[in-house]
């Protein structure tokens, strides 16, 4: 017995020696193993050397209210039209909106039960939870043919999704600028249309004070206001401000944030002043969707939170024409702040939901049919140059049309600076300051400080 | 002959029996209390010690707690707790008590009716009731603007909740009419079980209706009367949900409490260890707080 015990005892220690060497040989610096198991076997597991179409899986989805993905029926037919190429996947889908999706990713992503893609923006995506090591690299799905066709739309597009150590934490789908609207017939009545270049939609800082004064004589009680009341809508708060003197937000490596500038203060101050005045409101009590339904019942004459989509949106609510303008900048030459939006995946560490997501998310961005499709359901414009005017034949034509014309003057995409989250809590509370009275430079230093200390952090 | 027990006089075997079946009757609630209420408290507060991040994890002893004391927004977002527990508590335990002395002499029906009407706020979901609180109190559309301006006591619209003045005191409001419903009906059952007898004998001995009540029917709800200064008090430092859907904290923090702070330090800036000592520090305000009303008001007569 006792010899029987020794020789399998032998045999295994044989057999557990030879399995080392063949696994864990320091001595060979080939780089290929060319016996791998997955080359060498035609039917595996490993989901690499694996027929797309035959992948299985289960996936989730969580989508943003980004146009149409908010709504139910327009993302099935998607998923449908997925499946019809990729059977063995299920996908399913959770919507979010902006006031509580963040929250809701945080908590699934510290319980571990982050979704397999999200649908959002490279602030979230990859200056957010991309920068936290919660995201894949997407640098394969950036293939030559993707990277030459969205650079040909936007370079600043590419590197937003792209984050400061190389990796790729988004693959983009469509893109627009943020603007703001006045109410076309008001304006009109006051006299104040003047004081627009109707040709490019653009007007100077002096002139928007001008019309402001025009809209207040004609009797108008509230002309716009400047919402701080939270987070939600901020990109046009921020635009607002760093428009009115051409201040920068972040210098151009988005390493430092730069609003206490000269520029940056005076437009602040010119806020400020103007409020004082009587000739805007401010009210720390609403965010951008409580000034939008001001802007549509016809309460308030402008909005500071405009875009393609708020359009479509609110067209049914509106008994005016929303004329969608730039905001006014001192050069007349706006720097508008865009808006970016694409999928990533959360690592949760399984492969074949990896390499299951990856393929929807090509299946929905690049697949010739289906990509121009989720672009035109999100109301936005593709990133993809090859796609061109989605919304060509169309109703909505002659509108995105007026859109599209501002994406010229798209500036700087700084949502990428890291330490977003941060900055975006801050604006809005530095916002209520200066407007209850403390001082604009001092408030904006301290605003700036926090920033900092959050991009050094 | 099998042993007995001393008390019950039954033996052993029928009564460990008894005892097991018991045990694992309270197993079921036992499981979740401690899934749900003592490891997350422990983890709480073994997190507290830590700058917990979304990507660090690393030990600072007392840290958190001296940066909070240090930290303005926290101590004025405890202020502003404190304000709300100083106002509300005695607000609403006075209030539910006087509605429920005026409602409960009154016909069965008519005492439901006014029951309902003050316990529809808390049936009703916070979001429809901020909703509508939101609306009232809008600059440009509200109601409040609208009557006060149709009454000439104001010529120029009030941004209610946008005011470092107001905006503390609508949340006071809501959280008063959010909070009474349960008072009043608790009220109500406990004057309804107050014993009669002795009322009628006060009465014959020549009590005014006034010592009847301080004599008799006071100390008679005394254990409702504590029940509602603590519940009140817990649901008065765990604000949240209100500034949240209403205020984000603002204008300035004039509205940020001590758990909206937690919320926000945790999900807005993912520092969930600093949130944890407020939250730490919070458990240990409100056990302090409800052992104090247990001393002051409970003495002895809670039974």
């Amino acid at each position: 017995m006792k010899k029987i015990f020794a020789i399998l005892l032998v045999l295994s220690m044989v057999f557990v020696a030879f399995a080392c060497t063949a696994t864990e040989d320091p001595a060979t610096d080939e780089p290929v193993v060319t016996e791998a198991p997955a080359v060498e076997e035609p039917v595996t597991e490993e989901p690499a050397t694996e027929e797309p179409a035959d992948i299985t899986a289960e996936i989730t989805l969580w989508t943003y209210p980004i146009g149409s993905w908010k709504d139910s029926a327009t993302v099935e037919g998607f998923i449908a039209s997925f499946n019809a190429m990729y059977p063995n996947i299920t996908v399913k889908v959770e919507y979010l909106d902006y006031s509580s999706g963040d929250d809701q990713v945080t908590a699934a992503l510290e319980a571990g039960t982050a979704p397999d893609i999200i649908f959002e923006g490279p602030e979230r995506l990859v200056s957010n939870w991309g920068a936290k090591g919660k995201m894949v690299d997407l640098s394969d799905l950036w293939d030559e043919e993707a990277m030459a066709d969205i650079s040909a739309t936007s370079a600043a597009v590419v590197s937003a999704c792209q984050w400061t150590n190389g990796e790729y934490y988004e693959y983009p789908m469509c893109m627009t600028t943020h603007c703001m609207a006045i109410n076309y017939e008001i304006f009109e009545a006051a006299g104040a249309l003047q004081y627009i270049d109707q040709e490019t939609r653009t007007w100077t800082t002096e002139n928007f004070g001008k019309a402001l004064q025009a809209l207040v004589d004609y009797g108008v009680e509230t002309t716009g206001v400047v919402y701080c009341g939270g987070q939600g809508g901020d990109q046009g708060t921020r635009a607002l401000a760093m428009n009115l003197y051409s201040a920068k937000y972040t210098n151009a490596e988005h390493t430092e944030w730069t609003m206490n500038s000269e520029a940056g203060v005076m437009g602040l101050q010119q806020l400020v002043d103007w409020a004082n005045a009587g000739l805007i409101g401010y009210d720390a009590g609403i965010v951008a969707s409580d000034e939008l339904q001001l802007f549509s019942n016809g309460t308030i004459a402008m909005s500071f939170c405009w875009n393609a989509s708020n359009e479509a949106n609110y067209a049914s609510q509106v008994n005016f024409t929303p004329y969608a303008v730039a905001f006014p900048s001192d050069d007349s030459v706006p720097e508008l702040c865009g808006g970016i939006w694409g999928f990533g995946i959360f690592n949760n560490g399984d492969q074949n939901k990896i390499a299951a997501a990856k393929l929807f998310i090509e299946f929905v961005c690049d697949d010739a049919t289906q990509g121009p499709l989720s672009v035109s359901a999100t109301g936005f414009f593709p990133v993809r140059s090859s796609y061109g005017n989605v919304y060509a034949g169309t109703e909505s034509e002659a509108r995105m049309a007026v859109f599209a014309s501002f994406q010229k003057y798209l500036g700087d995409y700084y949502n990428v600076t890291k330490g977003w989250a941060e900055q975006r809590t801050a604006w809005w509370n530095m916002l209520q300051q200066i407007f209850g009275g403390a001082d604009v430079t001092t408030a904006v230093n301290d605003y700036v400080t926090t920033c900092n200390a959050a991009t050094a952090s | 002959m099998a042993a007995r027990n001393r008390f019950s006089g039954m033996s052993r075997a029928p009564v460990r029996r008894e005892t097991v079946s018991a045990y694992l009757f309270l197993l079921p609630a036992l499981i979740f209390f401690v899934g749900f209420v003592i490891v997350p408290m422990v983890m709480c507060l073994f997190t507290s010690f830590f700058d917990y991040t979304m990507t660090d994890f690393t030990f600072v002893g007392f840290g958190n707690y001296v940066e909070m004391f240090k930290d303005p927004v926290f101590v004025k977002s405890l202020k502003n707790t404190a304000v709300l527990v100083v106002v509300a508590v005695p607000a609403v335990t006075a209030f539910s008590l006087w509605v429920a002395s005026v409602i409960y002499p009154m016909r069965p029906s008519l005492r439901s009716f006014f029951r309902c009407i003050f316990y529809l706020p808390v049936v009703t979901g916070t979001v429809a009731v901020t909703v509508v609180w939101k609306w009232m109190f809008n600059q440009y559309t509200g109601l409040f603007n609208h009557l006060l301006k149709s009454a000439s006591l104001i010529d120029k619209n009030i941004s209610w909740l946008g005011n470092e003045n107001t905006a503390l005191w609508c949340i006071l409001l809501i959280l008063f009419t959010t909070s009474i419903g349960q008072p009043i009906v608790l009220y109500v059952a406990a004057l309804g079980n107050v014993d009669n007898s002795l009322v009628e004998a006060a009465e014959v001995d020549g009590a005014n209706k006034l010592q009847t009540f301080w004599r008799i029917k006071w100390p008679s709800i005394m254990p409702t009367t504590l029940y509602i200064l603590i519940i009140t008090t817990i649901n008065t430092f765990q604000c949240f949900a209100l500034i949240q859907l209403l205020t984000s904290g603002g204008p300035n923090y004039s509205t940020s409490t001590v758990m909206y702070y937690i919320y926000y330090e945790a999900f807005k800036l993912y520092r969930y260890g600093y949130g944890n000592a407020m939250g730490v520090i919070l458990a240990i305000i409100i056990a302090l707080f409800s052992a104090l009303q247990f001393k002051l008001a409970g003495t002895g007569k809670a039974d």
